[in-house]
């Protein structure tokens, strides 16, 4: 009986042994076998003058070029995306999370406003910009201006806010312009990031859990800076005077910012639906101030 | 009798619908998440839900008409339909497939998943060039 069972128990501990090396085996790159396979030393001269043992070199220079970029995509798999990469996650993770609020779901109607904002984008001189445009069904949320990755933008303008003012395409336009500027101007992104961005972007967590406070953090400062903080008058003042340095080459677009601020302006005081607007956008009143002409006293 | 003519007609029908479809090829997803939608139109309904670098084949049909801007596709059991400009005929560079361990850990639900599709659908994209 002893017997029976110390055979059992030596075959299956060869079995074992055998499936180890099996899958030790194959964790090695087809590449790294066939190296072991071939004995190089033995056919040294035969190689040599076949010239067969420069591309053995070779074939081992290319296994551990190999053998690093498979190490790399392994430690990538445990890493934080960049913080580019996080910019453009977030900002649409925003927009999922506040999908039913901010009612995007909806059949909308077709402004044009691809072909409308590409070509003022065009006529200013920006070039290679690329930007997603997204209408919201919401009078809460009037606009917002969300970095995407690779220098994308992500423009947020609602419908209800455009049907109440009549706007034209152009006038839109207008005002995602200006919201690009506010953007470029990096005003976003500075109010809402936080410290576990900068310290994690890009890092690894090999071995941990990753943090998730980092996501968690910047949802919140994406909520507070949309729906509360909104810009100061510091930064509206030089978005509004970017307006106006790029618009005064082409007086029909100048015109119409020009005008279209005095609505917003005629808008916004007796409507008190959109109160909140100038608090995150001071204020059409004081923007036509700073581009309106010097009077010229006689 | 019968039965023979029953077969024969089955046969000839097998036959022309496979003839009459041609697989155009096997694209990847772009976006992050997108629909196969029960029709050609951006808000209709979801058939299924798929992520990046998922494979759909391309068919062309004769019975299924479509507009320049869609593509009619074969995922798993369903047929639908996916915007062209979220396919790629090279597999894309995916985030969750960058960075698995970091995307899952966003635990996102269901709702979360269709509604970052839905995202896509509702999008007016557009980049400038140089003319």
């Amino acid at each position: 009986m002893t017997i029976i069972f110390r055979a059992k128990l030596a075959f299956t501990s060869c079995l074992l042994l055998t499936t180890i090396s099996v899958l030790a085996q194959n964790s090695k790159l087809q590449e790294e076998k066939e190296l072991e396979v071939v004995n190089f030393k033995s056919i040294k001269k035969v190689l040599q003058q076949d010239g067969l043992s420069q591309s053995a070199r070779l074939k081992k220079k290319q296994v551990a070029v190999m053998k690093i970029e498979q190490q790399s995509l392994e430690r990538d798999r445990f890493n934080y995306p960049s913080e580019d990469e996080i910019w453009g996650l977030v900002s649409e993770f925003w927009l999922v999370k506040n999908a039913q609020l901010l009612g995007w779901d909806f059949e909308k109607p077709d402004y044009g406003l691809d072909e409308s904002f590409r070509s003022i984008l065009e006529s200013l001189g920006f070039y290679q910009k690329k930007f997603k445009i997204l209408l919201v069904n919401t009078p809460t949320l009037v606009r917002a201006s969300l970095p995407g990755s690779e220098g994308e933008m992500i423009l947020i303008i609602s419908v209800p806010f455009i049907r109440s003012l009549d706007l034209s395409k152009l006038e839109i336009s207008l005002l995602l312009l200006e919201d690009y500027f506010r953007l470029d101007g990096g005003y976003f992104k500075k109010a809402v990031s936080t410290d576990k961005l900068k310290k994690l972007a890009g890092t690894s967590f090999s071995g941990a859990k990753p943090d998730m406070g980092l996501i968690e953090e910047l949802i919140k400062n994406y909520d507070i800076q949309i729906n509360q903080k909104g810009y100061s008058f510091q930064q509206q003042f030089e978005t509004t005077k970017k307006m106006d340095a790029y618009l005064k080459s082409n007086p029909q677009l100048w015109n119409t910012y020009f005008n279209l601020l005095g609505k917003l302006q005629n808008f916004l005081k007796v409507n008190v639906q959109y109160k909140d607007y100038l608090k995150l956008y001071p204020s059409p009143e004081m923007q036509i101030k700073w581009i309106s002409p010097d009077e010229k006293i006689l | 009798m019968f039965l023979i003519l029953l077969m024969t007609s089955l046969f000839s029908f097998a036959e022309t619908t496979s003839t009459d479809e041609k697989i155009v090829g096997v694209f990847y997803m772009t976006p992050l998440f997108g629909h196969v939608h029960q029709s050609s139109v951006r808000t209709s309904a979801s058939l299924t839900t798929i992520q990046c670098a998922h494979p759909v084949k391309v068919i062309e049909s004769s019975k299924v008409s479509v507009s320049k801007e869609w593509a009619y596709v074969e995922v798993a059991d369903y047929r639908g339909f996916v915007m062209k400009q979220y396919l790629s005929e090279k597999r894309p560079d995916c985030i969750q497939g960058k960075y698995p361990k970091f995307f899952d850990a966003l635990n996102m639900d269901l709702s979360e998943l269709y509604y970052w599709g839905r995202l896509y659908d509702h999008y007016i994209q557009g980049e400038t060039r140089v003319h």
